[in-house]
C-alpha cells in the first residue's frame, strides 16, 4: 500500500511538473530572445525510400510551427532549417555522419536506423535526451512505449521514434490461383505456425515447374541486414544475449537459414544472383511484374509501387507506377512464416529515429554559454516533428507504421484523409511542394486498410540488436549467403566459414556468443 | 659569400617542393603510424587518439591474415592485380605512344581523345558503364551482346563466377583502361621530343617500323618508362576508388575483387570504422610500397639517369 502511495505522489508531482511543449518553446524563446538571439539555423540530415521524405521535411515543418508559436507570444526568435539532405543510403548517411560529427559539421538532426544509436551514443555523438523526456512526460505518453524503449541505451535516451515497420511476406494473387494456392485465411494459417517455409518451398517448386512464374521467391539484395535476419528468429534463433551484452551466432537457425537459401537457389526457385540484383531494375519490376510467387519484403513496398514507375505495361509497353486497386488486388500479404512446424512465424521492425547530434546548434552564436537551451530547443523541434498529424502524413504516404496513438487515429480519420488529399491541411508551403505529387499517389483508402490491416504484425516483431559489433556480423552474413547463393558454399561449410571470420577477428570473438551446431538429422528439399 | 649566396637560391628552390613533401607525404605517414598505435574508431580523436594501444593492431591484423581466408583472398588478389595491371598500363601505354608516332596528326587526337576518356570521366559514372557492361544478367551489355550473338546461352556473372580469375579479370581491366591514358601521355611526348635528325638517319640506313622502335624509339625513352612504371606502380598500390564501387556494387565478389588499399579503407570507412586497425594495414602498405618503389628504381637504373651530365657546365 505504502509502494502504491509513493508511486502515485511521483505520478502527480510528475504530472503536476510535466511542462506542454508550447509552455517549453516559449520559454526556450524568451531565454534566447534575452541573450540576444535572433535566428537559431539547423540542419537535418536523412535517408530511405522516395517517399520518406517527411524524415526531413517534418522539421521544416516544425521550425514553421515553432516559429508561429513565437511570432504569437512577441517573441522576436526564428528558426531557419538552412540545410535539408535527403538520401537513399541510411548506410552511407550513418557514416558520413560519424565521421564529420566530431568536426562539429554533420547534421544537427539525423533521421536513421535506431541500430546506430548503439555506436552514436557509445562515441558521445547523440545527445541523451532523457531529462527532456521527463519535463515533457505528457508529450511523450502518446508514444507507443516499445518504440521509445528502442531508443534507450545503456540508461539514456537517444531519440523520438519516427516511424517503424513490418516486414510482410507477400504473395502473388494470380500466381497463386494459377498453381491452386488457397489463399483465404491464409494470413491466420501463418500466423498459428500452420504454414511454414517448407510450405513456402513446396509452392515455390510448383510454381517454377508449372511455368507459372519465372521465380517461387525474391528477396531483398545487397546485404542481410534486416530482411535475412527473420530467418533466425522463425527458427527459433536469436540474434543476441541480454545477459552477457553480447552478439550469439545461433549455427542451427543459422544452419537452417543457409540451407534455404542453398536449396531455393540451386533448385532456380530463386536467383542465385539475388544479392547483385539492382533495386529498382531488377528487383522491384520482377515483383511488380509477376515474375514472382513469394516475395520477403517489407510494408513500404506498398506505396513505393504506386510512385515509382517499376512495372511495364502489357498494353502499352511503358512503365509506371501500379494504382491502388492493383497493388490490393495483385498482392497478398503474411507474416513471415515459421521457419518449421512447431516455430512461430516472426516479423522485424526497424524503428527509425530522430536523434539529436550532441553538437546541435554549434554553429550558433553564444552556443557554449547556451548550450542547455540549445540542446532544449533541439529535442523541442524533434518533438514538434512528432507531432501526430507529421507522423500520420509520413505512415500513409510512405506506408510506414505511426509510432503514437493519436497518429494512428487520424489515419482512420475519412474526412482528414480527404483534406490531406487535397492538401488542405496546416503545413508549410514548401513542404506541400515537396509532398504534392506523393500525396496524390499514395493518400487513399487502401493504403490507410492496409497500414490498419498490417498493424497487427508487431505483435510478433523482433527488433535487430543494438550493439556496436552487429554491423561487422550482419557484413559476414551478406557475405556467406552471397556465397551459398552462388554456390560456392554447402550450408555446412558455410556456416563454419561464419565462425572461421568471427574467430579470426579478436573483437568479434569477444562479443559473439557461438552457440548450438548444426542439426544432424535436419532435411529441408527434396 | 658567393657560395651562401648560391645556397640561398638552392634553398628557394627546394622549398616549396620540401614543404610539399613533408605537409601531404612525410607527416600523413607519420600520423599513420601514430594512429596504429591507438585504439582509435568511429573518428572519436578526443577519446582515443591519447591512448596508446602498443602492438595491439599489429597483432590484430596478423591474426586477421593467419585465420581468415576473406583476408588471404585481398593479399593474393593485391598480388596479381598490381603486377598485371601495371603491364597493361605501361605496355598499352607505350603501344599507343608509338602508334602515335606512326600514325597521322588528325587520326591521334581522336585516339588520344577516345583513351583519355576514362580518365575525364567522373570515376563514379566511369564505374557505371562498367557495371552495367558486365552485369550479370541479361541486363548487362556484355551478357546482351553475346547471347545474341549467340556465343553464350545464359546470362554469366563475370565478376562472380570462374573466381578468383572472374573477379581479377573485370577490376584489371577497368583500372587498366584508366592506367593506359597516363602511359599514353607521358611516352608520346617523350617519343616527340627525340631529335628527328635520329629518325631520319635510321631511315635511310633502311630502318624498318619494327627496328626504328627498338633501336631508336624505345631506348631513347627508357628514362620516361622507367618514371611512369614506378608511378604507376604506387597508384596501383594504393588505389581502390574504382574496385571500391564495383565491390559495393557486387558486380565482383568482394574477396577477389578487393586489393589491399580497398581492405584499408574498408577497415576505416565501414563497419566499425576501427582505424586503428586500418592504419596497421596502411602502414603495412606504405612499407610494402617503399620496398617495391626502391626494387623499381634499382632494376631500371635510377641512379644513372640523375647522375651529373659529362663535361663542364
Amino acid at each position: 500500500m505504502k509502494k502504491f502511495f509513493v508511486f502515485l505522489l511521483v505520478l502527480v508531482s510528475v504530472l503536476m511538473f510535466a511542462k506542454s511543449l508550447e509552455e517549453g518553446i516559449i520559454e526556450v524563446g524568451r531565454n534566447l530572445e534575452k541573450n540576444g538571439i535572433s535566428e537559431v539555423r539547423y540542419s537535418v540530415w536523412s535517408s530511405g525510400d522516395p517517399n520518406s521524405v517527411i524524415r526531413v521535411q517534418g522539421i521544416v515543418e516544425a521550425a514553421r510551427r515553432i516559429n508561429n508559436i513565437w511570432s504569437k507570444n512577441n517573441i522576436k526568435v526564428k528558426i531557419t532549417i538552412r540545410e535539408t539532405r535527403y538520401e537513399l543510403d541510411f548506410t552511407q548517411m550513418y557514416q558520413e555522419f560519424l565521421s564529420k560529427q566530431p568536426l562539429g559539421t554533420a547534421g544537427d538532426f539525423l533521421v536513421n536506423s535506431y541500430v546506430y544509436i548503439a555506436s552514436l551514443a557509445e562515441e558521445g555523438y547523440l545527445l541523451d535526451i532523457s531529462k527532456y523526456a521527463s519535463k515533457y512526460s505528457n508529450f511523450m505518453a502518446d508514444f507507443y512505449t516499445t518504440q521509445v524503449d528502442a531508443a534507450r541505451y545503456k540508461g539514456g535516451l537517444y531519440g523520438l521514434p519516427q516511424d517503424t515497420e513490418a516486414r510482410p511476406f507477400y504473395i502473388r494473387r494470380d500466381i497463386a490461383a494459377k498453381v491452386g494456392l488457397d489463399l483465404i485465411d491464409l494470413d491466420k494459417k501463418v500466423a498459428e505456425g500452420k504454414f511454414t517455409w517448407l510450405d513456402v518451398y513446396k509452392w515455390a517448386k510448383e510454381t517454377v515447374n508449372k511455368q507459372a512464374s519465372e521465380w517461387g521467391l525474391i528477396h531483398r539484395r545487397g546485404t542481410a541486414h534486416p530482411d535475412l535476419m527473420q530467418f533466425i528468429l522463425a527458427f527459433g534463433g536469436t540474434l543476441y544475449d541480454s545477459k552477457t551484452n553480447k552478439l550469439v551466432l545461433d549455427v542451427s537457425a543459422v544452419y537452417k537459414w543457409l540451407m534455404i537459401e542453398h536449396v531455393f537457389s540451386k533448385e532456380k526457385l530463386l536467383p542465385s544472383d539475388m544479392m547483385a540484383w539492382d533495386w529498382a531494375k531488377q528487383v522491384h519490376p520482377a515483383i511488380v511484374d509477376g515474375k514472382t510467387l513469394f516475395d520477403i519484403g517489407g510494408t513500404w513496398y506498398w506505396t513505393e509501387w504506386q510512385t515509382k514507375n517499376y512495372y511495364t505495361d502489357p498494353k502499352t509497353g511503358q512503365t509506371r507506377g501500379l494504382t491502388p486497386e492493383e497493388v490490393k488486388n495483385w498482392f497478398y500479404y503474411t507474416l513471415f512464416p515459421a521457419g518449421e512446424p512447431g516455430k512461430k512465424p516472426v516479423t522485424l521492425s526497424q524503428p527509425f529515429m530522430w536523434m539529436i547530434s550532441s553538437k546541435a546548434g554549434s554553429q550558433n552564436p553564444k552556443y557554449a554559454a547556451l548550450k542547455e537551451t540549445y540542446d532544449e530547443l533541439a529535442f523541442l523541434v524533434v518533438a514538434m516533428a512528432s507531432s501526430s498529424d507529421i507522423n500520420a502524413i509520413h505512415s500513409i504516404i510512405s506506408a510506414h507504421l505511426p509510432v503514437s496513438q493519436q497518429a494512428a487515429k487520424l489515419l482512420a480519420d475519412e474526412k482528414w484523409l480527404t483534406d490531406l488529399y487535397n492538401l488542405n491541411i496546416d503545413l508549410d508551403d514548401s513542404v506541400k511542394t515537396v509532398l504534392r505529387d506523393i500525396v496524390k499517389a499514395t493518400v487513399h483508402p487502401i493504403n490507410a486498410k492496409f497500414l490498419t490491416d498490417v498493424a497487427y504484425m508487431l505483435e510478433y516483431t523482433n527488433f535487430p540488436p543494438m550493439h556496436p559489433m552487429y554491423p561487422k556480423l550482419a557484413a559476414i552474413f551478406a557475405e556467406t549467403v552471397d556465397n551459398v547463393l552462388r554456390g560456392r558454399m554447402t550450408p555446412d561449410k558455410a556456416v563454419e566459414f561464419v565462425i572461421g571470420k568471427i574467430n579470426a577477428d579478436l573483437d568479434l570473438k569477444q562479443n559473439i556468443l557461438i552457440v548450438g551446431q548444426i542439426p544432424a538429422d535436419w532435411r529441408f528439399g527434396d | 659569400m658567393k657560395d651562401s649566396k648560391r645556397s640561398l637560391e638552392l634553398w628557394a628552390f627546394l622549398v616549396p617542393a620540401l614543404l610539399i613533401l613533408v605537409v601531404f607525404y612525410f607527416l600523413p605517414t607519420i600520423l599513420t603510424i601514430f594512429i596504429s598505435f591507438t585504439p582509435l574508431r568511429n573518428w572519436n580523436i578526443d577519446r582515443y587518439a591519447r591512448i596508446f594501444a602498443g602492438w595491439r593492431n599489429y597483432y590484430r591484423l596478423f591474426y586477421a591474415i593467419q585465420n581468415d581466408p576473406s583476408v588471404r583472398a585481398v593479399f593474393l588478389t593485391t598480388a596479381v592485380f598490381v603486377p598485371v595491371t601495371l603491364a597493361i598500363n605501361v605496355l598499352g601505354g607505350l603501344a599507343l605512344a608509338l602508334i602515335n608516332f606512326f600514325v597521322g596528326k588528325r587520326s591521334n587526337a581522336l585516339i588520344n581523345t577516345i583513351w583519355l576518356l576514362p580518365r575525364m570521366t567522373p570515376i563514379a559514372v566511369y564505374s557505371l558503364v562498367w557495371y552495367y557492361f558486365f552485369h550479370g544478367s541479361e541486363i548487362g551489355t556484355l551478357n546482351s551482346i553475346l547471347i545474341k550473338l549467340g556465343i553464350i546461352h545464359r546470362a554469366v556473372s563475370w565478376g562472380q563466377e570462374f573466381l578468383p580469375y572472374g573477379a581479377w579479370s573485370v577490376i584489371i581491366f577497368v583500372n587498366g583502361l584508366v592506367g593506359v591514358s597516363f602511359g599514353m601521355i607521358v611516352l608520346s611526348s617523350a617519343v616527340k621530343s627525340i631529335p628527328t635528325e635520329h629518325i631520319i638517319a635510321a631511315r635511310v640506313d633502311g630502318a624498318t617500323d619494327w627496328q626504328l622502335c627498338r633501336r631508336i624509339l624505345i631506348p631513347q625513352i627508357r628514362w620516361h618508362i622507367m618514371y611512369v612504371a614506378t608511378w604507376q606502380l604506387l597508384s596501383l598500390l594504393t588505389s581502390y576508388a574504382h574496385t571500391y564501387l564495383l565491390v559495393s556494387w557486387r558486380l565482383v565478389d568482394k574477396s577477389y575483387g578487393t586489393p589491399w588499399a580497398l581492405y584499408v579503407y574498408e577497415l576505416a570507412f565501414t563497419g566499425v570504422f576501427d582505424q586503428g586497425l586500418a592504419a596497421a594495414s596502411g602502414v603495412f602498405l606504405v612499407i610494402v610500397g617503399a620496398i617495391l618503389g626502391w626494387l623499381t628504381l634499382k632494376i631500371l637504373g635510377f641512379n644513372k639517369l640523375v647522375t651529373e651530365p659529362r663535361g663542364d657546365l
